[in-house]
Parts: C-alpha cells; sequence; structure tokens
C-alpha cells in the first residue's frame, strides 16, 4: 500500500509528490505565455488546469502506445508508436507533424511553430 | 546515430528540478520550448508495465507534442478571452477551449478537480484539498478504470 497523504504530511513528500505526478508549473507556464497576447495574464487556477490536462494527456497516449507494443511483444516504445497512438487516438493533426520532423532533422532544428498551428 | 543536431543540452535529460528561469545557455532555449524531459519521462513510466522501457526518440515525441498541446489549448482561450475583453486567463476558459477542440473526455475529471481546487483555496489547507482533490480526479474517469482493468486482463492474454 501507498503511503497515504494524511492531514499532517510534511510538504517535502507532498512537493514530492507533485513532482512525481505533474509537469513543473513554471514550465507550463512559460510556455501558455509564449502563445499569448503581451498583455495578456494567466491566473494559477488556469496553470494548475493545464498541469493536470497535460499528464493526463501524456499518460493517454503512452497507454495507448504500449499497449501496440504489448501485442507485438516489443518491450521499448519509441517514437513510431507514440505517432500511432496520436493517430489512433484522434489527433491526427499532431500525427502527422511529428512525422514531418521525423524525416527532416534539419527541419526539426528550426521549429517553426507557426507551421505546426 | 546521434539524435541531437549539435546541441549540448546534457543538463536537459538530468532528474534535477529546475526553475530558474534565467539561464545563458542554449539550455535556456531548450527549457523555453519544451518542458523537461525527465519529468515526461516519469509521467509515461505510469502508464507502462514494468518490464516496459521507452526509447529517447519516443520521449522526446511526447516532449513536443506536449508543448503543441499546451500551445493549442491556451490559444483557443485566449481567443475567447479577448472576444470578451477579459485580459485574465482562468481554469474554466481553459476547460472551454478544450471542450472547442474536442477534448470533452477531460472536462469532467477536471471540473471536479477544479471545484476542489477553489474550495481549498484558503493557503492553510491548499495542500490538502489539493491532494485530495487529485486523488479524486483520479478515480473519477470511469474510462481510466476500465483501462485499467484491461491492462491486467491483458496480462493473461497472450497470444496477440
Amino acid at each position: 500500500m501507498e503511503d497515504s497523504i494524511g492531514g499532517s504530511s510534511s510538504n517535502d513528500n507532498n512537493i514530492i509528490k507533485e513532482q512525481d505526478r505533474l509537469l513543473p508549473i513554471a514550465n507550463v507556464g512559460r510556455l501558455m505565455k509564449q502563445i499569448l497576447p503581451q498583455n495578456a495574464k494567466i491566473s494559477k487556477e488556469a496553470k494548475e488546469t493545464m498541469q493536470e490536462c497535460v499528464s493526463e494527456f501524456i499518460s493517454f497516449v503512452t497507454s495507448e502506445a504500449s499497449e501496440k507494443c504489448r501485442k507485438e511483444r516489443r518491450k521499448t516504445v519509441n517514437g513510431d508508436d507514440i505517432c500511432w497512438a496520436l493517430a489512433t487516438l484522434g489527433f491526427d493533426d499532431y500525427a502527422e507533424p511529428m512525422r514531418r520532423k521525423s524525416r527532416t532533422k534539419i527541419q526539426e532544428a528550426s521549429t517553426n511553430q507557426n507551421d505546426l498551428c | 546515430m546521434s539524435d541531437a543536431p549539435a546541441s549540448p543540452c546534457g543538463g536537459g535529460g538530468g532528474g534535477s528540478h529546475e526553475s530558474g528561469e534565467h539561464s545563458p545557455r542554449s539550455n535556456f532555449r531548450e527549457q523555453d520550448r519544451f518542458l523537461p524531459i525527465a519529468n515526461i519521462s516519469r509521467i509515461m513510466k505510469k502508464a507502462l508495465p514494468p518490464n516496459g522501457k521507452i526509447a529517447k526518440d519516443a520521449k522526446e515525441t511526447v516532449q513536443e507534442c506536449v508543448s503543441e498541446f499546451i500551445s493549442f489549448v491556451t490559444s483557443e482561450a485566449s481567443d475567447k478571452c479577448q472576444r470578451e475583453k477579459r485580459k485574465t486567463i482562468n481554469g474554466d476558459d481553459l476547460l472551454w477551449a478544450m471542450t472547442t477542440l474536442g477534448f470533452e473526455e477531460y472536462i469532467d475529471p477536471l471540473k471536479v478537480y477544479l471545484a476542489a481546487y477553489r474550495e481549498g483555496d484558503s493557503k492553510g489547507s491548499a495542500k490538502g484539498g489539493d491532494a485530495s482533490a487529485k486523488r479524486d480526479v483520479y478515480q473519477s474517469p470511469n474510462g481510466q478504470v476500465a483501462h485499467q482493468g484491461s491492462f491486467s486482463q491483458g496480462v493473461n492474454y497472450t497470444n496477440s
């Protein structure tokens, strides 16, 4: 049984669990900011909501890729499995840019975020 | 064959949790564009069987997807705020954006999360509230429970 979170659990434990489960809020906030107009602000609530979204998204895609590997009796999930999972789960718009990037490393080096959008 | 196009991101793959915002290296650029690969890897591992492994290109692929996902949702929420002449994006704007963009499946768990988050907004009990909220969120989606069920059943299924 995993350590249950009681009322008196130390902050360190909470912080560690937070780090384990979610991506850092500062990085998430920075990525959100990049797409916003200059005078826009992001509430802390929005950043934390996005943290949850992103972790869920990663788990969702990785689970699908993992299932494919299991069927094919492979132990290692690779980039193609992720692209396949994205397409399978309906994220076709993501899968195609990923495949393009896989083919041309030079293009990857000079990422065109606008093209992806 | 090396994947990295001559970028010295030795620190990028490390397990350190850097919250520094200013770094004069190319590492800063990497941090600016993507989320830390170690954290992403940790989340991916939880979705795998115990003996599963993750190739580096899989981690990098998810790294890029996640940044794109954040930009995608945030941009939609931002448009809504501009139409309504508000400057601050809040949690509801993100939920609305996800619904608009076709991520309905995420909405119910996130609403539960948001409600509990707001209840526990006082600083004293924020941690506890968040913790219990996140646990609830994790248990709420039936899809996820079913998925885990099929996962354990899959262990017995050897003739694919």
